[in-house]
């Protein structure tokens, strides 16, 4: 997951590998789902988050949608 | 009646709160030579319970030996994305991680790193859990059931 100074950046990013754009987000959805993601993850009581707690997660930083489904295509 | 975990579990769960606390505490990532030597486990025994962490997602191994790269999200080389937190300079494998280092550390931080095409430098800072300063945006190349095909690349 790469950071970007904008759109046009981005395109010029993607256009140069033959890649499609993936998803994009803003800075403050980044800094939501690393939250969500990893606040927990020194706590000795730490484990992974199920399936179910992940959409959560995701969904609750509006990131939903086929790109963010985990349960395949 | 609690059941005790089974050795290897009991190890692997021991090394990981060794590897975490360290990375956070030192913000350098134990690998596993300094992991037994602190535990008083054999490295190989070690070297196992690191393979265990990474079968369940917890750490990413590199690829050809039996180091850490990452103890996500602190990454165990220098990269391009460095956080700054509590008189420390820590390193994520991506955006997404140097956001997360200030999250696992609970500290505020400030985050420097390359904008993905020109490399112009670029900063975001986390201040009382809030993003307090940011610019740009982040780009998801992978769609998120396949993000750990090719971790790396991700």
């Amino acid at each position: 997951m790469l950071l970007f100074r904008d759109e046009e950046h981005l395109d010029r990013w993607c256009s140069a590998r033959d890649l499609s754009r993936g998803a994009t987000l803003t800075p403050d959805q980044g800094w939501r789902l690393a939250h969500a993601w990893y606040k927990d993850k020194l706590r000795a009581v730490w484990r992974r988050h199920t399936l179910e707690e992940t959409e959560a997660l995701l969904a609750d930083v509006g990131l939903t949608g086929a790109f963010w489904n985990l349960r395949g295509e | 009646m609690t059941q005790s975990p089974a050795p290897a579990d009991a190890l692997a769960r021991e090394v990981r709160l060794y590897v975490f606390e360290q990375a956070a505490e030192t913000a350098r990532v134990p690998q596993p030579s300094q992991i037994a030597a602190a535990l008083r486990h054999p490295q190989v025994e070690v070297e196992q319970a690191l393979k265990r962490l990474a079968a369940g997602k917890v750490l990413i191994l590199a690829p050809n030996d039996g180091n850490i790269w990452a103890a996500n999200p602190f990454c165990a080389v220098p990269s391009g994305f460095r956080v700054e937190a509590g008189n420390k300079t820590y390193w994520g494998i991506c955006i997404w991680d140097a956001l997360g280092i200030s999250a696992a550390l609970g500290k505020d931080a400030v985050i420097r790193a390359p904008c993905g095409d020109c490399g112009a430098p670029m900063r975001l800072e986390v201040r009382n859990s809030r993003l307090a300063h940011s610019e740009g945006i982040i780009h998801f190349a992978v769609p998120a059931h396949h993000w750990w095909d090719n971790i790396g690349f991700t």
